[in-house]
């Protein structure tokens, strides 16, 4: 039943040497450093940390000031709470499906929540639907298709089968979004826009929805971190241990599934967050679920707000969307690890 | 088979004539294919659908040699233009020349879109020859040269908004809308050139098929022949990619059907991809003109719909028994 080639998948990437003291210190000072260079940057010169510190101490009158508390502050902190919702979701799924690839975009969530929500958009009758639970619920449908596909009925995944079913599944996704808005020509723009993942326009309201789901996602990824744990060791072994994996696995493409699903109906889809950090927080924390859980939460945030300041930053004269920076960072990683892993005769 | 769909196909073509935006009676088609009198809709039939219906033909013949070379070359079943890349390097390397030569006349685009095609089909080539992979990896790699290169599409696209950006962005998701007489003829003479040295390349296939020692032994000069046949399959993608977008899946479908229909051996089976995939990307063309006019629906989208479930259905179905031995 087991598949002997996946099992150092999980267990090799290996914690660093570092002190444990040193480590916080530069998670910290990342995020800290991340969070001011997005929020002092922008359209407007004169907002700035002057202003930041005095939104903090509770004054709001110039213009200066208000910018700061209803543009800057929500975007900079929603470009955090993505991260930890992206990151949160690709390390549940990594975890369950035991496969370094697996993450919201691949295995076809992204694609499956914007079907979602273009559904919302076209069909009246649904209105009553808030967007986000029609995306959760797509994506959701989409990453059980893939699973199903994988083989999760005969109680093992094949690896291959997972990356390659995500794909065709997110494929058919993607091709029904396009359907969606050559047929309703009104809403191709707003569409185009979004499906690039741009934070821009976020206000506090959907800082809100973001939070929530990021402590939902904190807390349930967190009661799931000790079957996570045992679903490493090998899905026969964590079922010997009284642990059914296709129930694990389910949970987690659920869990998954909410978080990409809100995050989506946010911002759009933002790809290789979900893939990225959770090897960047196996790399610093090791291989334990109960650790994990909010290293890759951190790692997260600080990828996509560092993201967000760069997308300010760049020399264009419009700003990049916070979702092609993180692509731009996240693919030529993705082609080296495959590269790596392929050529080196590890198991993918 | 082979003459079945070779009839299906002109059936089909001309029943494509009526569909569209503004319906046509069979009488003024007719009227204006011949050129008789009575009535005619001559700017709508010849200049408006006949070309785009050739040049749906001859892009989707083109595409579904290209897979079925690639699926025969890589030896893997899941192998195809898109799966491997290709695609996705024609499509930037044609949207980074549009972007920055604005002064580049179309015909022209087909050169841009074979080097890029080139770049991503040699990266996944390389990796191959270097690593000694494991044939059913190379999807992956293919997938990963793909995703990064979409991710370059992505940027060029938000990177250029304005009023011009809306046509590459049709153009990606396979239309063939807006193709006319002169796409139909910078392009076609190219892929027809390809497709008869690749039907001619058949038979040397079929040779190495029985494995690369005794193809070697027959006298095929096994090196110089796969490099002969990976290139044009690349060429052949690449330059439908330059006039008609990505339409996907053609590449991955036509080869698995014709060889259920006609049997592996390429002297039959390439020519019937071939019209196979001529077959599908008419039919997707007339059916995104059908469904909902004026509305038209790209080819490609409908294609991807249809060549996505086609997949699924492949994984599901022709791996479980190879799944089997790799875990051993």
């Amino acid at each position: 039943m087991t598949q002997p080639s996946q099992l150092q998948t999980i267990p090799s990437s290996r914690a660093t040497s570092f002190p444990v003291a040193t480590r916080w210190a530069v998670i910290g000072t990342l995020l800290g450093t991340g969070m001011l260079a997005s929020l002092v940057t922008g359209g407007r010169d004169d907002v700035g940390l002057a202003a930041f510190l005095e939104v903090m101490s509770g004054e709001h009158g110039s213009i200066a000031q208000q910018t700061m508390r209803d543009i800057r502050l929500p975007r900079t902190l929603s470009a955090a709470l993505l991260g930890i919702n992206l990151g949160l979701a690709g390390l549940v799924l990594q975890a369950v499906t035991r496969n370094p690839l697996a993450s919201p975009t691949i295995l076809g969530i992204n694609q499956g929540a914007a079907l979602g929500i273009v559904v919302g958009l076209t069909v009246p009758t649904l209105g009553f639907i808030p967007t986000w639970t029609l995306a959760t619920g797509f994506g959701f449908g989409a990453v059980s298709a893939t699973f199903a596909i994988a083989g999760l009925f005969s109680g093992r995944l094949d690896s291959m089968r997972l990356i390659l079913g995500g794909v065709a599944v997110g494929a058919i996704g993607f091709s029904a979004v396009r359907l969606g808005y050559t047929l309703e020509d009104d809403i191709a723009r707003d569409v185009v826009r979004w499906t690039v993942g741009d934070i821009a326009d976020l206000r506090f309201a959907a800082m809100m929805r973001l939070a929530l789901s990021a402590g939902c996602g904190l807390v349930l990824a967190g009661l799931l971190a000790h079957r996570l744990n045992l679903m490493a060791m090998g899905h026969a072994v964590s079922h010997g241990l009284g642990v059914d994996p296709r129930r694990t696995l389910l949970q987690a493409a659920a869990i998954a599934a909410v978080l990409a699903g809100v995050s989506i109906s946010v911002t759009g889809p933002i790809a290789f967050v979900g893939l990225v950090c959770p090897h960047l927080a196996r790399w610093l924390a090791g291989p334990d679920h109960r650790r994990l859980v909010p290293v890759v939460a951190l790692v997260g945030a600080i990828l996509t707000v560092w993201a967000d300041a760069l997308s300010k930053l760049a020399p264009q004269t419009e700003e990049v969307p916070v979702g092609i920076v993180v692509a731009a960072i996240g693919a030529p990683w993705l082609l080296v690890t495959v590269l790596r892993r392929v050529t080196g005769g590890h198991a993918i | 088979m082979l003459l079945i769909l070779g009839i299906t196909l002109p059936i089909l073509m001309f029943g494509s004539l009526f569909a569209g935006a503004v319906p046509l009676q069979f009488e003024t088609v007719v009227n204006s294919l011949l050129d008789l009198n009575g009535p005619r809709q001559d700017f709508i039939v010849l200049q408006s659908r006949l070309p785009r219906i050739l040049l749906a033909a001859v892009t989707g013949g083109a595409l579904a040699l290209s897979g079925a070379l690639i699926q025969a070359l890589m030896r893997n079943s899941l192998a195809s233009p898109k799966i491997v890349g290709i695609n996705s390097g024609a499509a930037l390397a044609v949207l980074v020349t549009i972007f920055n030569v604005p002064a580049m006349p179309p015909s022209l685009l087909p050169l841009p879109a074979v080097g890029g095609g080139l770049l991503a089909g040699l990266l996944v080539w390389w990796c191959v020859q270097r690593g000694n992979v494991d044939p059913r990896h190379l999807t992956l790699v293919g997938l990963a040269v793909g995703l990064t290169l979409d991710a370059g599409v992505d940027m060029l696209l938000v990177a250029n908004t304005g009023p011009e950006s809306s046509a590459p962005l049709i153009w990606l998701s396979g239309s063939l809308w807006g193709r006319g007489w002169a796409h139909l003829v910078s392009v076609a003479p190219i892929l027809l050139g390809l497709a008869a040295a690749t039907i001619f390349l058949a038979f040397r296939l079929d040779l190495q098929a029985l494995g690369a020692d005794r193809a070697a032994g027959l006298g095929v000069r096994v090196n110089l022949e796969r490099t002969i046949a990976l290139l044009a399959a690349i060429a052949l993608a690449s330059v439908s990619v330059s006039v008609v977008g990505v339409i996907g899946f053609v590449g991955l479908m036509a080869p698995h059907v014709a060889s259920r229909l006609v049997g592996g051996r390429h002297r039959v089976m390439l020519p019937t991809a071939a019209l196979f995939g001529a077959v599908l990307t008419v039919g997707a063309d007339t059916a995104g003109r059908a469904i909902r006019p004026p509305i038209e629906i790209s080819a490609g989208i409908l294609t991807a719909l249809l060549g996505a479930s086609f997949f699924i259905w492949l994984l599901v179905t022709e791996n479980r028994e190879t799944t089997y031995d790799r875990n051993q």
